[in-house]
């Protein structure tokens, strides 16, 4: 066995003995929950990263998917007005007639170019270097003229039998949409220009409205989407959480090891912290044992001393005997201590009561027997203690041989469920005697460790203080009082397991 | 008084052995676990000084075997270990009183001379009830060799109903002789420890005779399972 293992570190309370009153306190948890924070800033959670992430990819493609759709639609939309506009210029060229080099209205029968401002024109006029030259055009017009921006002028001699497309201004200030083609017309020497032009506004209306539908069904479809990432990322890492419950659940004490089917993705996270704990659990248990060992090893010497003390008598062996004492109560000390170590494992071990109660009372029965005739106990069948069976058999223990011990005849122990409302289920035990009891200016003294108020029994003093000490390592308590009985009344308190 | 010393340490062994006789009593010694079960079984001890942790056999071990074997000698143990997951286990191997070290000479001397009284107190013999014995001497009770784990009450239940075996006993009859004067009981209680009782014998052990009490059922089964089994 090698001898280099690390030995555990105890939290420690301070107390009689000096060894531990230089370790530290821990402080409570404000700092703690100031760590908390900063580490979420640096490590945002799982779940808003990963919705983050989706949800930033969905709506940059919903957005680029949006404005394709937008003008996709314009340009089919203007392509076919665009065609309809060139039928127009197409039929024109096809029937102008022209007399003697001068143009001559067409006889178009659409009834829309003959009514004054009806959104559909026509305008068909001789081009020269000046500008336009001869005109005609719809009464449609009225007393109006399309015109052509220079830049269009150029482009239509560029391209003479092509049609062009512009955008215009027209009457009332609508938005036109102008086909104007450059032709020669028999007779005519100058090119003409053929123009067929119509009111926008609807088809600008229609492309509004679809891109408002687009937008409103995209922005939806958007929602949609991450909301559905949020429930997928919950659903999905769901085992991830039930993970951390089972974590949690293990350190408080409720369970022992992680069970239940996890994700092939977690199952060997499981499996290792399940190996981890019983490590944990294995170095403990050793180092436990160790110390127990250590300490059981070291009682024979202590009693050879003491014995060879009181034989041999003078003043070394009366340094030795105080000495021996104090070297047995250290050693007391830190087993208690180890034992405690392993307990804070928080393994769910839960131990009934009853079993232990009878156990007790049975052994005491026979240690006092000839002084006391029973020990009266009452304990519900079911009641079941959250904590290993070993530290209730020491703390009942003490305190019930302490009543034991100062009673006059009649012990009486009585466990029951207790009423901790907002805090965890906890069980009440209560041992009364009929003794001499204990002046209330002497109850908390009595808790402390080290203190001896019967120093006629060796050993005895302590138990009280040890009892204080181990019920308050599973969060618990012990209040001295007076009893029914006449004598003192001891009531602990201890974490009780949920069946 | 003829005292069995059972203690590995030979220091503390010769600082006892001289205590021990200083204090009048002849003293065997035995270092180990296998000579102690046999200077027990084989020599008439008054009380015996047992040390849990013994080479070659664990001082529990040889206790139990005594017990088995029927020897009723008192029993003191003597130990490093004063858990009380450890008392409780050997009070219920048989031990009549326990000690932890370090310890005081006058302590263990003080203890051996209460338990010496004890034990001279009750003569009374063995009583049996087919499987089922009981010594007073000791306030032992075994199922076919077993040890019986029983409270103070239990035990002077079992002791009146064996001792009036042949007849049946009613309820008021065992509240006068159970209790002391000074406790007024609800005879209801005695159908508890009954209760109780049966749960540790053996039900078909006790039987209920309806309106008249409580009687007790000699069965030797309990001995033959056990050999079946062994």
């Amino acid at each position: 066995m090698r001898l280099a293992w690390p030995l555990p570190t105890f939290p420690a309370r301070s107390g009689a003995i000096p060894s531990d009153s230089a370790s530290p306190v821990r402080a409570p948890g404000l700092e703690n929950g100031v760590e908390t924070g900063l580490a979420a800033l640096r490590a945002p959670s799982l779940v808003r990263r990963l919705v983050i992430l989706a949800a930033a990819w969905s709506l940059a493609v919903l957005a680029v998917a949006g404005v394709a759709l937008s003008l996709f639609f314009s340009q089919a939309v203007m392509a076919r007005f665009d065609d309809d506009l060139d039928v127009t210029v197409n039929g024109l060229v096809a029937s102008v007639p022209a007399e003697k080099g001068v143009i001559a209205a067409p006889p178009i029968t659409d009834a829309r170019f003959g009514r004054a401002y009806s959104g559909s024109y026509w305008e068909i006029a001789t081009a020269d270097q000046s500008g336009l030259g001869q005109v005609v055009r719809s009464r449609s017009l009225w007393d109006r003229a399309l015109d052509v921006p220079p830049r269009e002028l150029v482009a239509l001699a560029s391209k003479p039998g092509e049609i062009v497309h512009y955008n215009s201004v027209g009457p009332m200030e609508k938005p036109l949409r102008v086909a104007a083609m450059q032709a020669r017309l028999d007779g005519v020497p100058a090119p003409v220009i053929i123009m067929a032009a119509a009111d926008r506004s609807p088809v600008n209306r229609d492309v509004r409205n679809f891109d408002t539908t687009t937008a409103l069904a995209l922005v939806l479809l958007g929602a949609g989407l991450i909301a559905a990432v949020v429930v997928q990322v919950q659903v999905g890492l769901q085992p991830l959480f039930a993970l951390q419950r089972a974590v949690t659940a293990i350190r408080t004490g409720r369970s022992e090891r992680i069970d239940g089917q996890y994700p092939s993705e977690l199952a060997p996270l499981a499996a290792e912290l399940n190996a981890l704990m019983a490590h944990t659990q294995e170095v403990v248990e050793r180092q436990r044992t160790h110390v127990g060992n250590l300490a059981h090893a070291l009682k024979t010497p202590l009693s050879v001393m003491l014995t060879e003390a009181s034989q041999q008598g003078g003043p070394l062996a009366e340094v030795v005997t105080r000495q021996v004492q104090t070297m047995g109560q250290h050693v007391d000390h830190h087993l208690r201590r180890a034992r405690a170590a392993a307990r804070t494992q928080g393994q769910g071990e839960s131990t009934p009561v009853c079993p232990v109660v009878e156990d007790l009372s049975r052994t005491l029965e026979k240690i006092f027997r000839g002084k006391l005739a029973e020990v009266e106990w009452t304990c519900p069948e079911d009641l079941r203690f959250r904590g290993e069976r070993q530290d209730l058999l020491e703390i009942a223990g003490n305190v019930m041989e302490n009543a034991c011990q100062w009673c006059a005849g009649r012990v009486r122990v009585t466990a029951a469920p207790d009423v901790n409302p907002g805090g965890p289920p906890q069980f009440m035990l209560t041992v009364e005697d009929d003794g001499p009891g204990l002046p209330p200016d002497m109850r908390s003294e009595v808790l402390r460790r080290g203190a001896r108020l019967d120093e006629r029994t060796p050993g005895s003093g302590l138990g009280l203080a040890i009892v204080d000490e181990l019920a308050r390592a599973y969060g618990g308590s012990i209040a001295l009082g007076a009893s029914g009985l006449g004598g003192l009344e001891a009531v602990i308190r201890l974490p009780r397991a949920e069946t | 008084m003829r005292i069995l010393l059972v203690e590995d340490d030979p220091d503390l062994s010769r600082q006892l052995k001289r205590a021990l006789g200083d204090a009048g009593y002849a003293v065997d010694h035995a270092p180990d676990g296998e000579e102690a079960a046999f200077l027990g079984e084989t020599e008439p001890y008054d009380a015996i000084i047992l040390d849990l942790g013994l080479p070659k056999i664990d001082g529990a071990a040889v206790l139990e075997g005594w017990r088995r074997a029927q020897l009723s000698t008192p029993v003191l143990i003597l130990t490093a270990r004063g858990a009380w997951s450890e008392k409780v286990a050997s009070f219920d191997a048989g031990a009549d009183d326990y000690l932890t070290k370090p310890f005081h000479t006058e302590e263990l001397l003080a203890r051996l001379r209460a338990l010496l009284r004890r034990s001279a107190g009750h003569a009374a013999p063995n009583l049996s009830c087919g499987s089922l014995r009981l010594d007073p001497r000791a306030a032992r009770a075994s199922v076919g060799g077993e040890p019986l784990r029983l409270t103070s009450l239990e035990y002077r239940l079992l002791h009146y109903l064996i001792m009036h075996q042949d007849r049946v006993i009613s309820r008021t009859e065992l509240v006068e002789h159970l209790y002391d004067q000074d406790f007024d009981r609800d005879s209801n209680t005695i159908e508890v420890f009954i209760g109780r009782l049966r749960k540790k014998i053996g039900a078909e052990r006790v039987e209920t005779i309806r309106g008249l009490g409580y009687r007790l059922i000699a069965v030797e089964d309990e001995t033959s399972n056990e050999a079946r089994e062994a």
